[in-house]
């Protein structure tokens, strides 16, 4: 209540005319009464009953912000936190072992980037993830579905029905396997027209219709409030051309990273991003680094970096507050995203479905 | 999308008129704004500016398609979704031939082939549906002056005897093959930047640039420092233009590159010229 007036967020020109006739706190402006604050100031009563529909409304949310009730700033204690990262599900990836170095596979909540040169799987796994959102929860998934954002125009429809049609099978074997009831009537809704149908797709051709999208967001996850994934294909590729001044092109991004933050913490969902290389030249040799720069590093709280070693594809968690740096391999198969050999722990339903993950890398270069 | 004009965006005529005396006048610079930026410009609270926001960017943001809906648009045109190369092999490690709707590349070291690949597929190109071809015109620009008219007509003979049986019927085909020589990296943009109406005016079902990697090289040494941020700066726009009218258009896109050495000393360092990834990292 004792707020000043200057940081309320009031048009400029009234700001301006509220300071000049010398109020200096939200509680005057309330005191005043719309009648008298137009004549004083000489507004309309109209505008005088918004600006104080407004500084009241600002007023309840500061309010409720030091009760400690849900406002534009939350405040809970550790232990609370902890118990709800506990109940939450990741997203896997039908890979274990990227699954275990991530613990437990993509976090919901937290924006995940995924670096890679071309080739290597990026998008790939976007695609895996998308169809993996979907999953059910009694096979141990988040029961999400996805917005896949794409700006290089890298997604294959043909692709998804593939893993779609792989992943159906893998949930139909684990059901067969243990006879659940539940299970049965899951399968029912988890169809490959299903998980196509709940796959948002949108693609964005340049930047302005990017920023538009992710303004847009918000609004279109309030609508679909089951999305628990988005996903955008290529964030380097409309900002690495047309960009004459580099300052605003870090503003953009750094807004960008903001409002991405803010989404996947208001509607529960994990966003995943991912980026191209650039090479660095130093003094004597160069490197790939990720691109878009030093300070887009710190707009994703886990960092995962793609390469290769020969002709092994590799998977390097580079960033991560909870887990530790590691590299694991990793196939691109028919069937998706999968391990380069079998989990050692299999239960039974995998005994009749380890096929595509046992099919040898060499299988594939030949193709 | 980006140079829309805002009175198009369905914001009121006074506040059009109020924000070109600072010089916005198209979505992208209003987008381009911060928050604060955009409350000082528009004269509007906090909340009014967030719906002129959401007003702007429902101008500018794409469609929303399911992924169920792609799938069905594809599967009711099946054949139109690839152009066969008649390679049965190479055609079954493509799934079907060369994608519409997405750029393809071909490289190799010289001599391979990539020019004699060119001109088959445009022969293929311009033949009918029924015989696996697109039924229309090729857009093929050639950099190294590579290309033969007399080999084109030769292909065309020897390949499909039966069907070109009448020189009417090969003067028809080399007709809709429209070739443009550019030798400058300038022109080369150009010329793609001016792609859109030609393909509707000409009917064009196939769009091949012979080859990227000759202009590029020899326009962008990349010792000399600022070259590289230049020359990825002309390969994203002009990738991006050709992702935008093989998609629109679903057309075939095809490229050709060279081969150029990888030096694999230490850490992974791909020197790999014409990858757009190539870009000095710039420090902020």
């Amino acid at each position: 209540m004792q707020r000043e007036v200057g940081t309320l967020p009031l048009a400029p020109a009234l700001r301006a005319r509220l300071a000049a006739a010398g109020f200096q706190t939200a509680q005057e402006l309330l005191d005043t009464g719309p009648c008298g604050l137009s004549k004083e100031i000489g507004i309309s009563r109209e505008e005088a009953l918004e600006a104080l529909q407004v500084v009241r409304q600002e007023c309840h949310g500061d309010a409720a912000r030091t009760a400690g009730a849900s406002g534009a700033t939350r405040r809970c204690t550790a232990l609370e936190l902890l118990e709800e990262e506990q109940t939450q599900g990741f997203i896997i990836t039908f890979c274990s072992a990227l699954d275990n170095i991530l613990g437990g596979g993509v976090q919901l909540t937290k924006i995940t980037e995924i670096c890679g040169a071309p080739g290597v799987g990026k998008t790939q796994l976007c695609m895996q993830l998308a169809v993996d959102v979907q999953i059910p929860e009694c096979f141990g998934g988040v029961a999400g579905e996805a917005v896949f954002i794409d700006t290089e125009g890298s997604f294959m429809v043909d692709r998804v029905v593939d893993i779609a049609a792989a992943c159906v099978q893998h949930c139909h074997l684990i059901a067969e396997a243990q006879q659940e009831e539940d299970h049965r009537k899951a399968l029912e809704t988890f169809s490959l027209e299903n998980i196509l149908s709940h796959i948002y797709y949108f693609r964005c051709r340049d930047y302005i219709e990017l920023l538009a999208q992710v303004y847009l967001l918000p609004e279109f996850l309030s609508e679909h409030s089951k999305v628990r994934l988005v996903v955008i294909d290529g964030i380097a590729f409309p900002f690495r051309h047309d960009f004459e001044d580099l300052s605003l092109r870090t503003r953009l991004l750094n807004g960008l990273a903001q409002q991405l933050i803010i989404i996947a913490n208001d509607h529960k969902s994990a966003v995943v991003l991912t980026n191209q290389m650039t090479t660095r030249i130093g003094q004597s040799q160069s490197t790939l680094v990720p691109a878009l720069g030093e300070s887009w590093g710190h707009a994703a709280t886990v960092r995962l970096i793609f390469h290769w070693d020969n002709s092994q594809r590799l998977a390097t968690l580079y960033k991560s507050p909870s887990q530790k740096e590691s590299t694991i391999a990793y196939h691109i198969t028919s069937h998706g995203f999968r391990d380069v050999q079998p989990p050692a722990v299999t239960h039974s339903a995998e005994g009749t479905e380890v096929n595509p993950r046992k099919r040898p890398r060499t299988e594939e270069e030949k193709q | 999308m980006a140079a829309k004009k805002l009175r198009r965006a369905q914001l009121s005529q006074e506040m059009c008129e109020r924000l070109s005396r600072y010089q916005i006048t198209t979505c992208q610079d209003f987008l381009c704004l911060s928050l604060l930026e955009l409350m000082k410009v528009t004269g509007q609270s906090y909340y009014e500016v967030q719906k002129l926001l959401c007003k702007v960017s429902r101008a500018c943001a794409p469609k929303m398609q399911t992924a169920y809906e792609m799938k069905l648009r594809k599967s009711v045109n099946p054949s139109s979704a690839f152009l066969s190369t008649t390679l049965h092999s190479l055609d079954r490690v493509l799934h079907g031939g060369v994608p519409c709707g997405s750029l393809t590349e071909i490289t190799s070291p010289p001599g391979c082939g990539k020019t004699q690949f060119c001109i088959m597929v445009s022969v293929l190109a311009t033949l009918p549906v029924s015989m696996g071809g697109l039924d229309g015109a090729v857009m093929y620009i050639d950099t190294e002056s590579a290309f033969s008219a007399e080999r084109l007509i030769e292909i065309a003979a020897n390949r499909f005897p039966t069907y070109f049986d009448s020189d009417e019927k090969l003067f028809c085909m080399t007709r809709s093959i429209h070739l443009y020589r550019e030798l400058t990296c300038c022109s080369v943009l150009k010329r793609i930047m001016s792609l859109e109406e030609e393909i509707i005016s000409k009917k064009v079902k196939l769009i091949i640039i012979d080859s990227v990697a000759s202009v590029v090289r020899k326009e962008f040494d990349t010792k000399i420092q600022g070259n590289l941020a230049e020359r990825s700066n002309f390969l994203t726009r002009g990738a991006s233009v050709l992702k935008y009218l093989a998609e629109e258009f679903s057309i075939p896109v095809i490229l050709t590159n060279q081969i150029t050495t990888s030096l694999s000393s230490g850490p992974a360092i791909q020197a790999d010229l014409v990858s757009p990834a190539d870009d000095l990292s710039l420090s902020e």
